[in-house]
């Protein structure tokens, strides 16, 4: 659905990548988690893929279509859901999805169907401008499901949203994949990649450090972690160490010797902690 | 195409009915119409304002208010009262068998000077019948400050539809909106287009208001609106522009006002400065709106002439666009 080769894309039109050398390719009907840092280089190559960067260098084919001749048409196949809410404040939650509505060549779902499936129904006639953060969000989300998307944008869906809304959209996006459709999910949560994505790509200062499945990395980096709670000079002290690696084993060692443990788990290393890893770097 | 244009045109005109300032907009040629008419003075108005005796002498009221505004008061000491006010009244009193002139002293010697001879002729027995002379029409047949005032509003109407453009675009970079436009089938252009049919309707609907409102209905409409609907186009170029450019309303509508030094200096020209510096405005396409609606309003326009006109402000935009459509572009990539 997505393949992507050797795409570079400087803003200043000079060798300062934002995005340097990326290559992926994203199958019909996968969830693939695109996870970075602020600054990565995750929304310059979605720009690229959405057509609203232009392409400078690289090959890049989106759901068929070439971006060197990208047609609007494109998007009759493309649902969009931003991180930040762009909704018309002035029109009823109901009124945005029936204008949305009208802008694509496709058969479009019915808004009121949307609105209840998002947990808006009852919020139909109000208008958005009224809306919370967090039901702002889900109408852009609600939104970017209006022309049936074969490929599905995701910019951090389920963010300010609380836990029992956040999974009933987790709910949608796995029914979503059922259906066959393909999800390109920007996200700083680990979370709901682990939960969601088939597989991960890490970016950082737009490079992909690594692309894999969640239950891969975590063969690989994980299920080799234990976490020692301890008491240390009367204070609650606590490490995460590698059951591998010898300087992590050493100090398990020197910490059950020297301290009086209280609590000790082996853990699965969680997705942000593999990319700490492999990145050298946080997600903030 | 043209079934998303129509959305987005569709969107704006239901948000704009919402909304005070532009409901504020759509009334505005009503009320300008209104004030025309309540302002300007009919063709047959007369300025000479003349005071008498009431029930002096009625075959001479009847007689001079053929020729001027003819007001009547309970005697003497009223009439002479009103004269003495800072207007310019003329008493015309009794004395015996005789009449004189009563004046202030500071009037217009002309007005001064038609009241003595509508007395003389009075007196004389002379009426409207007894001249020989034959008149005729050189086809001004509506005061020239109600023309004035009416282009001056059908021309303001088509800077309206630019401000309205301007509002509507802060309105879609506050809701970032845009940007989701953006990921729909609807092109850069299809949204340009939807988003300027407000602005293009507003100046038709304000003209044709203005028109009948003000009794120029009569006038050749065809000719009006191609003269305006050019004009139209720098203004709801300009009002994408500011709308882009700034990001709350009122910002927006102050930049917007900017437009009204070059179209205020265009107009004061046209009326005001002799034939032979009317060419320091000619590069105001405002001024060729003006001009060629003065025409229109007086009868005098021609199908060519308007053609012309529309030519030059069409070129003139086009200056403008080249300059300016960088910045439409990059401002809908940005927002």
């Amino acid at each position: 659905m997505i393949k992507v080769k050797n795409l570079y894309h400087s803003y200043s039109k000079d060798d300062k990548y934002a995005v340097k050398d990326a290559s992926f390719e994203v199958e019909k009907g996968e969830i693939f988690g695109f996870l970075g840092p602020s600054g990565a280089g995750k929304s310059t190559t979605q720009g690229v893929l959405t057509g609203l960067l232009q392409l400078q260098k690289g090959e890049v084919t989106v759901a068929g279509y070439d971006a060197k001749k990208f047609s609007k048409k494109m998007f009759n196949d493309i649902g969009m859901s931003f991180e930040q809410s762009n909704v018309y404040n002035k029109m009823t939650a109901k009124e945005n999805l029936a204008f949305y509505a009208k802008l694509f060549d496709v058969e479009t779902k019915d808004p009121q169907e949307l609105l209840e499936l998002v947990g808006l129904g009852d919020k139909a006639n109000l208008k958005a401008g009224d809306f919370s953060k967090g039901m702002k969000h889900r109408l852009t989300f609600a939104r970017s499901m209006i022309n049936n998307p074969k490929l599905w944008f995701l910019d951090e869906p389920t963010t300010g949203l609380d836990p029992a809304i956040a999974a009933t959209i987790k709910d949608i996006i796995w029914n979503e994949k059922k259906n066959g459709v393909t999800t390109f999910l920007t996200t700083h949560n680990m979370f709901i990649a682990d939960e969601l994505c088939d597989r991960v790509a890490f970016i950082v200062d737009g490079e992909i450090k690594l692309i894999d499945s969640p239950r891969n990395l975590k063969l690989q980096y994980g299920a080799k972690f234990v976490d020692i709670e301890y008491i240390k000079d009367n204070d609650s002290a606590r490490e995460s160490l590698s059951t591998v690696e010898a300087k992590d084993r050493n100090r398990i060692k020197e910490l059950l010797d020297t301290y009086e443990i209280q609590t000790m788990h082996t853990k699965e290393a969680t997705l942000e902690e593999i990319f700490i890893k492999v990145t050298g770097r946080g997600l903030v | 195409m043209f079934k998303k244009i129509w959305a987005i045109f569709i969107r704006d005109l239901r948000i704009n009915t919402r909304e005070f300032i532009t409901i504020w907009l759509l009334a505005m040629p009503i009320i300008f119409a209104l004030a025309i008419n309540a302002l300007a003075p009919s063709i047959n108005d007369s300025t000479v304002r003349l005071a008498l005796v009431d029930g002096e002498n009625p075959v001479q009221e009847e007689y001079l208010e053929n020729f001027a505004r003819v007001s009547l008061f309970e005697n003497e000491e009223a009439v002479r009262e009103r004269v003495e006010k800072r207007d310019d009244y003329i008493g015309i009193l009794r004395d015996g068998d005789e009449y004189y002139i009563l004046t202030q002293g500071n009037e217009n010697q002309a007005i001064v000077d038609f009241a003595k001879t509508l007395q003389v002729l009075y007196t004389l027995g002379y009426d409207i019948e007894d001249s020989t002379a034959e008149i005729i029409e050189l086809g001004r047949n509506t005061p020239p400050f109600k023309k004035m005032l009416v282009n001056i509003s059908i021309l303001f109407g088509s800077i309206l539809g630019g401000m309205l453009i301007a509002i509507n675009i802060v309105e879609e970079k506050g809701d970032n909106t845009i940007s989701a436009i953006n990921v729909t089938t609807v092109s850069r252009m299809g949204f340009v287009l939807g988003k300027s049919m407000m602005g293009l309707l507003l100046p038709l609907y304000g003209s044709i208001t203005v028109l009948l409102i003000t009794g120029f209905g009569y006038v050749n409409i065809g000719q009006m609106l191609l003269v305006v609907l050019s004009a139209t186009m720098l203004s709801l170029l300009i009002g994408f522009v500011e709308g882009l450019a700034n990001d709350d309303m009122m910002t927006a509508v102050a930049s917007f006002k900017m437009i009204f030094f070059p179209v205020g200096g265009a107009v004061a020209v046209a009326e005001a400065v002799s034939d032979k510096w009317q060419w320091t405005v000619w590069w105001i396409p405002y001024y060729w709106t003006y001009k060629g609606t003065g025409e229109v309003l007086s009868e005098t326009a021609t199908w060519p002439r308007m053609l012309l006109y529309t030519g030059i402000i069409i070129a003139l935009c086009a200056v403008v666009f080249i300059v300016m459509i960088p910045r439409v572009r990059s401002g809908l990539e940005k927002s």
